[in-house]
């Protein structure tokens, strides 16, 4: 009995001493192969499709799921961006669209499996898609945007080949089967989740991810951390292979210094939501790598409500327009990080490009601020509110105060109002704010796109409740133009009308600061503004 | 035995009679979030394609289309089951995430009043042994300076010279450093569990882990206690039955400790209840400064999305855990002075 318990000490003290020497060289090892990503969000759910998901929700779907196909890379002033006019096949091997542009197929890959081993084929594709023109989910909107509306629009041909149907050609249907939204699901795994109540077992999968991508969750806990590992099988990158790193941590650390000191330190390899003013001196110190783009599917506006008097008055817009302190603005909120939307010169007056948004022929002018005023009857200027959200306190309260101080100097008195995040969406929604300053993002960004999406329509992304007859028309003939000639007349047209109208006013676009290990390699700016962790590797 | 079974019974007549402000308390808070003007269907309707269509699905799915009075018939029978709703920031249900939570506030929270205890009630002391000396300034200095820098100034302070300068402490993110192992869950509380699973390494990175924060917010709390030690022993130095004492010939330690401490300490259990109450709930800084994922910041990061559910959770568990926290200090009241149980 004793003999026997010291035997067994002896094997146990013996595996604990193996264990202790072997753990330090697998942690080095390990971590060279993991990558440790922070950020002050938080992924809330597996599956991007549920109402509410965030942005880094967003992110890991795009690594956990696999789409039928992906946008491609382009370089833009030397720095890596997502390219919507390469579109490479994800799942889809290959795909064809008919000459008369109502019809796309795809071949799926015949190799393509699951996480689970099951392979993936045109029933999933189907099942997938349909969920997501019917749930009541958010690619449903999205969808909508590429002329993708109903469940008869997909048909499967064979295990292998898949076909969508349009009802006229739409530039946009594919591109929009690469955004975030439509993932494809295992639907045998899905199926048997679904209830009479959730047929498409929404509850289920916003806690379990059942797709083909590059990674595998392991761990998944909102508001800390996930922890997922490389799917080996997984072979839809670029050079056919798994992605590079053999782990994936995305940790939730909401202070940005902490995550600035972590960056430094080294104890993190990757971060892009710092501070503007960390950005600049772990720039400075040159010992890590600092990729900053310009998010070029992004703007960032001083609004107006143009159905709120005195902001109805177009001369009052101008006048607003050119008291802006731009430059001083630029330096207080972003330290000069982005691309300024301001102090262009247009030849002849006449926007030189089509594209959205392009930087506007407008600085601080105080003589031609007073001059507008006078002529909308209002030279002593008026009092309104200026409001922004606590979230994005860090670049809009410099900017509030410079607002405010400026337009102080011709008689506009502006009261500066901070709204919690909540407060903010539903005062933008209900059109209740005269005065402030917002963001928009669009994946797909082309001109029609924006001009749609932010400037009709009573819904909440049209900040200038703007309400244009001629720009709506123009807009809608755009989207479906197949001409790229006539299509860019249309983008110059709809820049004129928006810089003579001014409903408000885009000042910039903010850079994407990714900071990382100087080992971290390939990083690329990506339509959801957030890291693809497939495109990474360590060096 | 007399005595215990008295506390007992009357620990349990007041936990009963708080009840009614315990509902209170969920009635009240229900009400609150629903004056606030964010309208969480409308936040979280947020991708770039959402329009009205999306935010009603929401509205529905969160139950914010019925009538307010069915909405709180309706929270009122699911809390009564143990159902506090679910959150739409984490998509998890709230007593999940709570339960997940609270031993991360707790463990920081109670280490936090350990340190500050053991550290403010000598100092209280020694203050008051010698009022006006150069001791009892030092130490007047050294509360006034710790309750004066907010905690997320020292939180990043102590970030930056023992993690980014010197190195010495583990990386400021959570309870645990990422690439450890969990072991197994018990208490929730990781260095009981890493205890109770034998792995001492562990525990000591749990504990390293622990050090900053509680320190820092120890420092915030030390200054009340101390500062209170000092006027309560002040006065029990200076009453009749420890100048008896000393005229009998009874040594120092005995006078002070025995005698004079335990008739002072009664104002500072009062306000060490207090204390770690208000620590629980309002320490969210330190949470947010040490990615700790507590309840607090958790609270917080909901509040400024109006998600309902699990703010009212929190605040539920909040008056609950203040309703507990004072029975335990009636019951510590009858074991540091007798004549409480009286009353």
């Amino acid at each position: 009995m004793s003999f026997e318990m010291s035997k067994r000490s002896l094997f146990a003290a013996t595996a604990l001493l193996a264990v202790t020497l072997a753990a330090p060289t697998a942690h080095a090892q390990s971590r060279a192969e993991t990558l440790r990503y922070v950020t002050g969000a938080t992924v809330n759910t597996l599956d991007p499709n549920i109402p509410g998901s965030t942005r880094e929700a967003f992110a890991l779907s795009m690594s956990s799921y696999d789409r039928l196909v992906s946008f491609g890379r382009k370089q833009l002033n030397g720095k890596w961006v997502f390219d919507l006019d390469t579109i490479t096949g994800e799942l889809a091997e290959s795909y064809s669209v008919s000459p008369d542009g109502l019809k796309i197929t795809f071949k799926l890959r015949p190799d393509a499996k699951f996480q689970d081993g099951s392979p993936v084929t045109a029933e999933d594709v189907k099942w997938s898609l349909d969920r997501c023109v019917t749930a009541p989910i958010l690619g449903k909107a999205q969808l909508l945007t590429g002329s993708l509306t109903s469940a008869d629009q997909f048909k499967v041909i064979d295990p292998l080949t898949f076909e969508v149907t349009l009802p006229k050609p739409d530039k946009l249907a594919l591109p929009n089967l690469a955004t975030v939204y439509p993932i494809i699901i295992n639907s045998k795994l899905a199926k048997s989740h679904a209830t009479a109540e959730d047929p498409w077992a929404l509850n289920w999968t916003k806690e379990n991810a059942a797709g083909s991508g590059a990674y595998i969750v392991e761990t998944f806990k909102p508001g800390e951390q996930v922890i997922a590992k490389r799917n080996e099988a997984w072979n839809r990158g670029t050079p056919d292979k798994p992605a590079a790193f053999k782990r994936l941590i995305i940790q939730s650390v909401p202070e940005p210094a902490t995550r600035a000191n972590l960056v430094e330190r080294g104890d993190a390899d990757l971060v892009i939501d710092l501070q503007a003013s960390d950005v600049q001196s772990l720039e400075g110190k040159a010992k890590l790598k600092v990729i900053s783009t310009p998010q070029y599917n992004a703007v960032t506006f001083i609004s107006m409500n143009n159905t709120i008097p005195p902001f109805d008055n177009v001369n009052v817009r101008r006048a607003i327009a050119y008291a802006l302190p731009y430059d001083d603005m630029f330096k207080a909120a972003l330290f000069g990080r982005g691309a300024p939307l301001y102090g262009a010169t247009w030849a002849d007056g006449k926007p030189p490009s089509g594209g959205y948004p392009i930087p506007q022929p407008i600085k601080l002018d105080l003589e031609k601020a007073k001059a507008y005023l006078k002529e909308a009857g209002m030279p002593d200027g008026f009092s309104t509110t200026f409001s922004f959200n606590v979230g994005q306190a860090a670049t809009a309260e410099p900017m509030a105060a410079l607002v405010k101080e400026q337009l102080g100097k011709i008689g506009i008195k502006v009261d500066i109002q901070k709204l919690p995040d909540a407060q903010m969406s539903t005062a933008i929604n209900e059109k209740k704010l005269p005065f402030f300053t917002e963001g928009i993002v669009a994946w797909l960004p082309s001109t029609d796109y924006f001009y749609r999406n932010f400037y009709t329509g009573k819904q909440r992304w049209n900040y200038s409740s703007t309400d244009n007859a001629e720009l709506e028309k123009i807009a809608q003939e755009a989207r479906f133009e197949a001409d790229k000639a006539k299509y860019e007349d249309q983008g110059k047209a709809l820049n004129a009308i928006h810089f003579d109208q001014m409903f408000q006013i885009p000042i910039w676009q903010a850079a994407q600061d990714a900071v990382m290990q100087p080992t971290v390699d390939g990083y690329v700016y990506q339509f959801t503004r957030q890291v693809d962790y497939r495109n990474l590797s360590r060096k | 035995m007399g005595t215990i079974g008295a506390t007992l019974v009357r620990a349990g007549r007041r936990f009963v009679s708080s009840l009614p402000a315990l509902f209170g308390v969920l009635v009240f808070t229900f009400l609150l979030m629903r004056v606030l003007p964010g309208d969480p269907a409308v936040f979280f309707a947020s991708s770039p394609n959402a329009g009205q269509e999306e935010i009603e699905v929401i509205r529905k799915q969160l139950g914010l289309d019925k009538p307010l009075p069915n909405q709180l018939a309706i929270y009122l029978y699911d809390v009564g089951r143990g159902n506090l709703g679910r959150s739409m920031m984490t998509g998890q249900a709230v007593a999940k995430d709570l339960k997940e939570r609270l031993p991360a506030s707790l463990e920081l929270t109670l280490t936090a009043l350990l340190i500050a205890l053991i550290s403010a009630v000598p100092l209280g002391v020694l203050a008051a042994l010698r009022p006006g000396s150069l001791v009892d300034h030092g130490v007047r200095l050294f509360c006034s300076l710790g309750v004066c820098v907010p905690t997320f100034v020292s939180g990043l302070l102590l970030i930056y010279v023992f993690y980014y300068l010197f190195g010495w402490a583990p990386d400021p993110t959570g309870r645990i450093d990422i690439f450890a192992t969990l072991p197994p869950q018990r208490t929730g509380f990781l260095i009981i569990d890493f205890l109770l699973a034998g792995d001492l390494e562990g525990w000591w990175a749990a504990a390293r882990q622990l050090m900053l924060p509680a320190l820092t917010m120890a420092l915030f709390v030390i200054a009340p206690l101390a500062r209170i030690t000092r006027a309560s022993m002040l006065v029990s130095l200076g009453s009749d039955f420890v100048r008896t004492a000393r005229s009998v010939g009874l040594s120092w330690w005995r006078i002070v400790v025995t005698y004079a401490l335990r008739n002072a300490i009664l104002p500072v259990i009062t306000i060490a209840g207090i204390v770690f109450s208000t620590m629980l709930g309002a320490n969210v800084l330190v949470e947010k400064v040490f990615s700790w994922p507590g309840v607090a910041s958790y609270a917080l990061d909901a509040l400024l999305v109006s998600d309902y559910a699990p703010v009212q959770g929190f605040v539920l568990l909040m008056a609950t855990i203040f309703v507990i926290v004072n029975l335990l200090v009636d019951v510590l009241y009858g074991i540091a002075d007798p004549r409480a149980t009286v009353a």
